[in-house]
């Protein structure tokens, strides 16, 4: 039985399911409650004690990341294949869950919360001392507010990687080459939000955002995928020393 | 043809050379001095702009991040296969390159330049110190030299960085309790990426890695460093890489499998 925890249709959670979707996987549906400040519940830290969605279920295994668990669906149900024709695709694919991970995700998170981040009740800030150390130091980081320096720092990672997505864009249709590939599935979600958080895209990465909205499998997974995520919350951590 | 561009067989400069000769793929090597600052010079920046090693150009496929590259090898060559068969273990061995890559490998990074860097800018010229940092082209990178240069990274970061590598020592020690190997039974690209760091800890980490305190790690570096592949690729090294290899061999017990 394949279960899978997830955020709702934003960001890593999205990526997931627009891959489940892709692969026309059944799944258990557990939607975490984020308003709910739910994904810190003692229960669900008990399934990923970092407190991060998505979380995947493959009988008695258990998988975190969501590019990771992307790769694993792809490696363990080979059709459609979505990683990528030959190995120059692959390396494309491998490139861009990485520059999600570290200069995507990060930065979204904290434009995001810095522009309509809220405030835990009491019982909700408690509960982060459960946290691992690395993830309640950048909740409390969050709490406290991050600084205009850190906001302008983010946005400035955002602009450039929106320039990086056009770039790759204007030799191939989409980001891993001649196919549509997990790179797309990885960068749409959170490229799509760039807009609603003040960042203008390159034309390019407007068609290319307006194609994958497109896609059957996408709007099967997410709708029309165009929304802004109930709430803000934390993304990876910002890398420390460069 | 297959170009290296990068600096020592160490952490991610490392990888790349460490992967293709485990797997016996010929390459031409260029050496990029980093302590010369040569990865932030014209003539590696037309490579990779970004100024970040290592960057491996196959053919007409100019790569530049590391662990990305370390799976390219592996998919792209033949030789001995450096994944797991199984997308179970890959996600592990995936999991842990992440971790390392992530949290401790910064981690031991900031600690090491503040150690070994910082005090080689003591008493140059702020305004030269300033020039040098103008080459540098990803702000994040530049926010990490200026706080070499001017020894300005806060203690309590440096703190937070050695309770990060000391969890991750714990950490590798529990796994490898489990099995042989990061990422299950075979050797992996997990194994590669934490040796790539972690190859000098007998030496330079007494205290925290030793046969009593971390004897699972122990085995394992004795392992990693009786591989002729790995051998192999510190002889790559020009400077003091190469010397800190032989001594944790020295000290582990390890026979040189390389003439």
């Amino acid at each position: 039985m394949t279960a899978l925890f997830h955020g709702g249709p934003d960001g890593y959670s999205a990526a997931v399911l627009i891959a489940l979707a892709e692969k026309g996987l059944a799944f258990e549906n557990h939607q975490v409650d984020l308003a709910a400040f739910a994904q810190h519940d003692p229960a669900f830290l008990a399934i990923n004690p970092a407190g991060q969605l998505p979380v995947l279920r493959d009988g008695d295994r258990t998988l975190t990341e969501a590019f990771f668990i992307l790769l694993y669906l792809d490696e363990r149900y080979p059709e459609p294949p979505l990683g990528g024709a030959d190995p120059k695709a692959r390396y494309a694919v491998q490139k861009w869950g990485k520059y999600v991970e570290t200069h995507i995700a990060p930065n979204l998170a904290i434009v995001d919360w810095d522009q309509r981040g809220r405030t835990p009740d009491a019982a909700q800030q408690a509960r982060l001392a459960a946290l691992t150390p690395e993830r309640q130091a950048l909740w409390t980081q969050a709490l406290n507010g991050f600084s205009a320096e850190d906001v302008q720092t983010a946005k400035a990672a955002l602009a450039k990687a929106a320039d990086r997505i056009a770039e790759d864009l204007a030799r191939q249709d989409w980001l891993a080459g001649a196919g549509w590939s997990l790179a797309d599935i990885i960068v749409f979600p959170h490229a799509a939000r760039f807009a609603s958080l003040g960042l203008t895209v390159p034309a390019a990465v407007a068609d290319w955002l307006a194609r994958v909205a497109q896609r059957p499998a996408v709007q099967q997974a997410i709708g029309r995928g165009d929304h802004a995520p109930a709430v803000a919350t934390m993304g990876p951590e910002r890398g420390r020393w460069g | 043809m297959l170009e290296v561009y990068t600096w020592e067989p160490n952490a991610n400069s490392g990888k790349p050379l460490f992967c293709l000769k485990e797997k016996q793929v010929p390459f031409v090597f260029h050496y990029i001095d980093m302590g010369k600052r040569e990865h932030f010079s014209p003539a590696f920046l037309k490579i990779n702009r970004d100024g970040t090693i290592p960057a491996v150009v196959h053919d007409d496929l100019v790569m530049t991040e590391s662990t990305p590259i370390m799976e390219y090898i592996d998919d792209a060559f033949d030789g001995p296969a450096l994944r797991p068969a199984d997308p179970w273990w890959r996600w592990r061995m995936r999991q842990v390159m992440r971790y390392m890559d992530n949290q401790v490998a910064p981690a031991l990074a900031m600690l090491a330049s503040n150690r070994l860097a910082t005090p080689q800018f003591q008493g140059a010229d702020p305004a030269e110190l300033k020039r040098e940092l103008e080459k540098i082209p990803l702000p994040e990178r530049r926010a990490a030299w200026e706080k070499l240069m001017f020894n300005k990274t806060p203690p309590a970061d440096l703190a937070e960085s050695a309770r990060r590598v000391a969890a991750a020592i714990r950490h590798f020690d529990g796994l490898l309790g489990e099995t042989p190997w990061l990422a299950g039974p075979d050797f992996s690209l997990a194994d590669i990426n934490v040796f790539a760091t972690f190859y000098g800890l007998p030496t330079n980490q007494p205290e925290q890695v030793n046969a009593q305190t971390t004897p699972h790690l122990w085995d394992w570096l004795r392992c990693c460093h009786a591989r002729t592949g790995l051998q192999q690729a510190f002889q790559l090294g020009k400077g003091y890489i190469g010397q800190r290899a032989a001594e944790a061999r020295k000290l582990l017990g390890v026979a040189e499998a390389v003439a």
